[in-house]
């Protein structure tokens, strides 16, 4: 049997943070770039539950964190998905290009 | 007896009253005036009749004393001491100041400042009053400053002019001299003895050393000099006659001029505990009674005349009073008082009426001012000592005091300035009232100017008469004149009237200026420059004085402000270069700075772009070369 290592974890972590990032920086929708964020977040919790399912077996901190890392991106998406919401009433476009009226 | 201190204060009243009103509301109330000395010669006889029969010789009738002030744990005090010389001043200054005043009522009616006038008059009264009635020095200090003042506001009345200006200054400034010496005397007396009060400074005035009664002897002396206009400080008498004629009958013949001989007869026994003081105070006065007459002699002002025969009379009192003669000086000062005053307020109807006070261009007034003649008339013989006119009296009792006492050259000298008295009185009325007549158009005074004459020329009639009653009344032992003194002197004054006659009375003047000037040659030239006091106190001291003052002036033009502006110019100049490096430096310090911060905020506004994908690109980078930075630094 294929013995699965932190390794394969931290990999798949690793391209799911570049492929948040990517989203993040590069998409034009504000909602893809939300969903980038998500991503990412997803990257990190994968890393901490790997971690501590291989580091510290005894012990579940890294669990417990993920767990509380997903409650605080399911309330920041909401309030995300809202801040778009209202932009978009605004001005009838989500694009990021177009929000820039915090310039100095 | 409380009533004495209201002689002088009531005419102090009036004073305070007029002088805050308006111009206009003065002159309607210059009555005031009037009703303010009238009450105070009330009172002045009820004082007199109190001290009635006298013969107690510097006895207080009545003394009181007000503490006023405490200086150094001696009270200075205001009193009030009555006794019969005190008593007989009152009656001499009251009578004279009520007739000047009825008298001015006609006399000045035509001033628009008559209130002040009045107001004037009256504060001069109440002071002289205050003076005689003081009960030590200090207080007659206050009162003489007072009269002081007083004459100077009177001299100076008609100060729109400038010789009243002029004058008034100089009688202030004159007789300050004179004040100083007072004022000396007064300080000397202080450290002797402690005290300002008569009794006790005349009491022990014994028991001083001689020097320091002599000191303060011939101190007080020179302050009475200045007052009494005395050779050499008599120059401002003569020119006060700028004022209003009817002061000058109160200020410059009657009372003011007294106070000198008030203050040496008072301080009598300081004179008598030197003695040397006594023989100084004979020779100023037998000095100044010549001097006076022989200047009087020359005068064309009718009132310089007087005014010359004022100093001389007063000459005659210091004379009389350093000849051991007190007594008679005082009678000679009463008797004085009364037709100097005459003669003044005939000379101020004279000169209404002739609108001159140049004797050369009067002539034959006799017809058109009768009363005025007569009144006049009889103050001039009193002036020349002609019997029975109270001047006749007073001026035997002084001859005979100056012979008694075997002072036989100023006796002499005595009998010659009563010569002369007696020729420039003569001259003086026959070249106003006789000869051609000058001006159709005269006026006779007005009845209230005529009525003060009349009582004037009426008491100068009678008073001799009392000379006896008056030595005893001061507790002297009186007497009638001494029949050879009385025939002698009465022949040298008949003799001076005859000269002044033949020279001005008859039809054709025998002498003019001209011819006086031809025979008397250089005698008339010294008589008419007075002596060449004016001239020298003109070279010794107003000069120099000026010409210290310009020196002065031009030292502070020069020196002092030259010294300020040098310090300002410098200090500008510091001041310039300050401003010129807070403009090139400190300002552009400031200046500079505020575009620095302007330009790197425009250069850093451009990262702040507002745009999130931006700033995620930033951070990305920053990620990176991190991370770069952990991978090359851990390794």
């Amino acid at each position: 049997m294929m013995q699965v290592g932190p390794s394969a974890f931290l990999g798949l972590a690793a391209v799911l943070f570049t492929l948040g990032l990517y989203g993040a920086v590069a998409r034009k929708s504000a909602v893809m770039v939300l969903m980038s964020l998500e991503l990412m977040a997803v990257a990190v919790n994968l890393n901490m539950v790997a971690l501590s399912r291989f580091v510290t077996p005894a012990e579940m901190t890294g669990q417990f964190f993920a767990i509380f890392t997903m409650v605080v991106s399911a309330a920041e998406i909401g309030l995300g998905l809202a801040l778009v919401l209202a932009i978009y009433r605004q001005t009838r476009s989500i694009e990021l290009s177009s929000i820039d009226s915090l310039k100095g | 007896m409380a009533y004495v201190a209201l002689i002088p204060l009531l005419p102090a009243l009036v004073f305070a009253v007029m002088a805050p009103l308006s111009r206009a509301m003065r002159n309607r109330v210059q009555w005031l005036g009037v009703v303010g000395v009238g009450a105070s010669l009330l009172l002045s006889i009820a004082a007199f009749a109190a001290v009635w029969p006298g013969g107690h010789e510097g006895e207080a009738v009545y003394h009181a004393s007000w503490p006023i002030a405490q200086v150094g744990g001696v009270d200075l005090a205001l009193g009030i001491l009555l006794d019969p010389v005190a008593a007989i001043m009152l009656l001499v200054v009251t009578i004279v100041g009520v007739c000047v005043q009825v008298y001015s009522l006609g006399y000045m009616h035509r001033d628009e400042r008559v209130g002040w006038y009045f107001a004037v008059l009256t504060l001069f009264t109440a002071a002289m009053l205050a003076l005689v009635l003081s009960d030590n020095f200090l207080m007659f200090y206050m009162a003489w400053e007072v009269m002081g003042l007083c004459s100077y506001l009177l001299i100076g009345f008609w100060h729109e002019q400038e010789a009243p200006r002029k004058a008034s200054q100089k009688a202030f400034l004159t007789t300050r001299v004179g004040d100083v010496g007072f004022a000396i005397g007064l300080a000397v007396m202080y450290a002797t003895v402690g005290s300002f009060d008569f009794e006790a400074v005349l009491g022990s005035a014994d028991s001083w050393a001689p020097g320091v009664a002599t000191a303060v002897a011939l101190l007080l002396l020179f302050g009475a000099m200045g007052k009494s206009a005395q050779v050499p400080l008599h120059v401002w008498l003569p020119d006060a006659m700028a004022g209003p004629t009817p002061a000058s009958a109160l200020i410059h013949a009657a009372t003011m001029v007294a106070a000198g001989v008030y203050l040496v007869s008072r301080a009598l026994p300081i004179f008598e505990a030197s003695g040397v003081a006594l023989t100084v105070t004979m020779l100023v006065g037998a000095l100044t009674a010549l001097l006076g007459g022989l200047i009087a002699a020359v005068q064309h002002d009718i009132k310089k005349v007087l005014a010359y025969s004022t100093i001389s009379q007063l000459g005659y009192m210091f004379l009389a009073i350093g000849a051991s003669g007190a007594v008679a000086g005082m009678f000679h000062l009463v008797t004085h008082a009364f037709f100097k005053s005459l003669l003044f307020l005939g000379a101020g109807v004279i000169i209404h009426a002739a609108h001159t006070q140049d004797m050369r261009e009067m002539g034959g007034l006799a017809k058109h001012l009768p009363v005025t003649s007569v009144t006049f008339g009889i103050g001039a013989l009193a002036l020349a000592g002609i019997f029975p006119f109270s001047g006749f009296w007073s001026k035997d009792e002084i001859l005979y005091a100056a012979w008694s006492h075997g002072h036989y050259t100023i006796f002499f000298i005595a009998l010659a300035a009563a010569f002369v008295t007696a020729f420039y009185v003569a001259r003086l009325w026959f070249r106003v009232f006789t000869g051609p007549v000058q001006n159709e158009h005269l006026a006779e005074g007005h009845a209230e100017m005529l009525v003060p004459m009349g009582v004037l020329a009426a008491i100068t009639t009678v008073i001799g008469f009392s000379a006896p009653f008056f030595s005893e009344f001061l507790g002297h032992d009186g007497h009638w004149p001494d029949p050879a003194i009385a025939i002698g002197s009465s022949v040298v004054a008949l003799c001076g009237l005859a000269l002044g006659w033949w020279a001005y009375g008859r039809r054709h003047l025998v002498l003019n200026t001209r011819s006086l000037k031809q025979r008397a040659g250089s005698g008339y030239t010294v008589l008419e420059q007075k002596f060449y006091f004016d001239i020298t106190y003109d070279y010794l001291v107003i000069r120099p004085y000026m010409r210290a003052t310009e020196a002065l002036s031009r030292f502070d033009r020069d020196a002092v402000d030259g010294a300020v502006n040098k310090v300002a110019a410098v200090w500008r100049s510091a001041a310039e270069r300050a401003w010129s490096f807070d403009g090139r430096v400190i300002d552009r310090l400031v200046n500079e700075s505020a575009r620095a911060a302007r330009a790197s905020g425009s250069a850093l506004r451009r990262i702040q772009a507002g745009r999130v994908q931006t700033y995620q690109r930033y951070v990305l980078g920053a990620l990176v070369l991190l991370m770069l930075w952990i991978v090359v630094k851990g390794a």
